[in-house]
């Protein structure tokens, strides 16, 4: 039986999609993963239960498991990227995964003050983890090799995170990424949080993305309210972020390599980009977009320079001894890679994955995405990809209405849904249940976390120097990741 | 020679901008500030300007934060601060540093170094536009010169 028909064989739950499984139909579930193509999207916990979200060609589809006596049997052994969301779910909740690869905390470096701070009655103090302990392997210390680090605080604009590196030799061959820095709490902040309040909050998850989380919050919104989320939805917003942010992508990438000319281009660009969506929507980073009414019309002569100035862009990157040619073949993320780390989006795209959300939304017409040039996985292919997808989304917004999407009903009735969107960086979920109007319980997945879990297979290999450009190519935000 | 005269002191004597080197660090907040920030930083590069941004605290006068302060980044913070050279200032830029913003209270930040620190510039916005941030700084480091900076 496929994975899809094995979840669904269980009990349907309150949100559309959700299917609870006994401890046996779990297992029997874990043991069909090895067997199955569907992506793992996330996986969380309510205190309850513990639900699994996974995606394949006719959607999204979640796989539920009770979680009395806190355990339930781990997904790691067969899909690696489950391994830090088991750690979080540890971290923040105490509910351990039978079985899983890894079991050091992910999020919790033993700062908080408490443990496993989302329980609703605290336990009798556990003592909190020491954080993680770096130990280098056999062969590190035998080559005599060096370590460095990368982060929290490099005096950049991004959100930190940690990255201890090991070079025996002139390439890295150990990445340990250390998380937590950028962590919020937001799942605690969201907890009994009024939907307005809540939408404010997800706008501020990762301002790189912010519309993503956004639209995603909303749907999620509107789908607990049992509203039929299937009609043609407003995708101006969304597409002026992906705009900005893959130019502030190629700028910084142009920055890093020097090519001066690109970089302004692509900044300057990016400058009228955050103007236009000042003008437009009274916010330079959209922020508090979705629910909204009021949304002037863009001017023609702003849309026409940007078509133009993606252009000479395109041609900036391509042109001999260019930044395509000097990025050839460094920082490859390769399908398999990919696919093992369930990485999608456009980094996934310039991996040769298939995966776009917006290919099953209505409201993108046929033949406005196409497939990106290359799809070799290294840093040329990601920006290339980017480069690629900024030309397309420039083309949408000039057929694109500028009103976002309804406004969430006011009165929004109790129920639980699932939201999504294809964001900049890849798909963004949230997924939360509503009880008196009020948020009882909430999860965001971002696909930085991802990428940060594959960062070791990207960087082997790779020269120290590298490590910032391929985290720009990538376009990873702790932010995102560690919530 | 006479063409120097061109020069002569007539009139008020216009404030003189010093040289400033900031050491940015991102708290925990949603990267919004950093983005604005990174406006300012390209914005100063193309102008030649005497402020810009460095990447170690060991080479900076002002260490400009935002976000929220989340508990992980505190000693962080406290480290490039104790490594700063010499008499050493602090900003706060955006909501988030002011005061802690949205994400308080929380058992994973502090909210803020704003509320904690005395910090020579503090400016609130979610986030600040870059011709403020840039306004802001350049009205401060013009009008503090006649301060001695606070150590
Ligand atoms: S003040 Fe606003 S824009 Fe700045 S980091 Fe905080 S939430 Fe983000």
């Amino acid at each position: 039986m496929t994975l899809r028909g094995l979840v669904g064989a269980g009990r349907p739950a309150a949100c559309a999609g959700r299917f609870e499984l006994g401890a046996d139909g779990w297992r029997m579930m874990v043991e069909a993963l090895p067997r199955s193509t569907a992506r793992l999207c996330g996986l969380w916990s309510d205190g309850m239960q513990v639900h699994a979200l996974f995606h394949d060609g006719p959607g999204p589809f979640m796989a539920s498991v009770a979680v009395p006596e806190g355990r339930y049997l781990a997904l790691s052994p067969a899909r690696p990227g489950a391994e830090a969301h088991e750690r979080m779910l540890h971290d923040l909740w105490g509910i351990e995964a039978m079985g899983a690869v890894g079991t050091a905390p992910w999020l919790d470096q033993g700062q908080w003050g408490v443990t496993w701070p989302l329980r609703e009655r605290a336990p009798p103090a556990p003592p909190p983890p020491e954080g993680v302990e770096f130990i280098d392997g056999a062969a590190m210390e035998r080559a005599g090799g060096t370590m460095l680090g990368h982060g929290p605080a490099e005096g950049g604009f991004h959100a930190p995170l940690h990255l201890r590196l090991g070079l025996p030799g002139e390439g890295i061959t150990q990445v340990r990424p250390r998380m937590g820095y950028a962590h919020r709490g937001l799942c605690a902040r969201m907890r009994g949080n009024t939907l307005a309040g809540g939408a404010r909050l997800a706008a501020r998850i990762d301002a790189g993305a912010t519309v993503a989380h956004q639209l995603a919050f909303a749907r999620a919104v509107t789908a607990a309210s049992g509203v039929d989320t299937s009609c043609p939805l407003a995708i101006f917003p969304a597409e002026l972020e992906r705009v900005a942010t893959h130019l502030d992508s190629v700028a910084q990438m142009a920055e890093l390599q020097a090519d001066g000319r690109l970089a302004n281009l692509a900044a300057t660009l990016l400058e009228h980009v955050r103007q236009l969506g000042h003008a437009v929507y009274g916010h330079r980073l959209l922020f508090d977009v979705v629910p909204r009414r009021d949304a002037a019309a863009p001017a023609p002569e702003m849309m026409a320079a940007l078509h133009e100035g993606c252009a000479t862009l395109r041609r900036l990157f391509w042109r001999p001894r260019g930044l395509a040619t000097q990025l050839l073949g460094r920082g490859v993320l390769s399908a398999g890679a990919a696919r093992q780390w369930g990485i999608g989006g456009c980094v996934g795209r310039a991996s040769g994955i298939e995966a776009d959300l917006r290919a099953q939304d209505p409201a993108y017409a046929p033949g406005w995405l196409t497939p990106p040039p290359r799809s070799e996985g290294d840093m040329t292919a990601r920006l290339s990809t980017r480069l690629h997808e900024l030309g397309e989304s420039v083309r949408i917004l000039g057929n694109a209405g500028v009103m976002p999407e309804p406004p969430v009903p006011a009165q929004c009735v109790d129920g639980e849904g699932l939201g999504m969107a294809e964001g900049p960086a890849g798909p963004v979920w949230h997924w939360l249940r509503v009880e008196d109007g009020r948020i009882a319980a909430w999860w965001c997945g971002d696909p930085s976390l991802a990428q940060i879990q594959a960062l070791p297979a990207i960087l082997h290999g790779a020269v120290y120097e590298d490590v910032e450009p391929i985290l720009t190519s990538l376009g990873l935000s702790a932010a995102g990741a560690d919530l | 020679m006479a063409y120097l005269h061109l020069f002569w002191p007539e009139g008020g004597a216009l404030p003189r901008m010093q040289a400033l080197d900031i050491f940015h660090m991102d708290t925990g907040g949603c990267t919004g500030c950093g983005l604005e920030l990174r406006a300012v930083s390209r914005a100063l590069d193309a102008g030649n300007a005497a402020i810009r941004f460095v990447s170690t605290p060991r080479q900076a006068g002002l260490l400009l934060l935002t976000g929220s302060l989340s508990v992980e980044m505190a000693p962080v913070v406290e480290l490039a601060w104790q490594a700063m050279p010499g008499s050493r200032l602090l900003a706060v830029v955006g909501d988030c540093a002011v005061d802690g913003g949205v994400f308080t209270p929380s058992y994973a930040v502090l909210g803020g170094v704003g509320g904690r620190a005395q910090a020579s510039l503090s400016l609130p916005g979610c986030p600040p536009a870059p011709a403020m941030i840039l306004e802001a700084l350049i009205r401060w480091r013009t009008g503090q010169d006649k301060q001695p900076p606070a150590a």
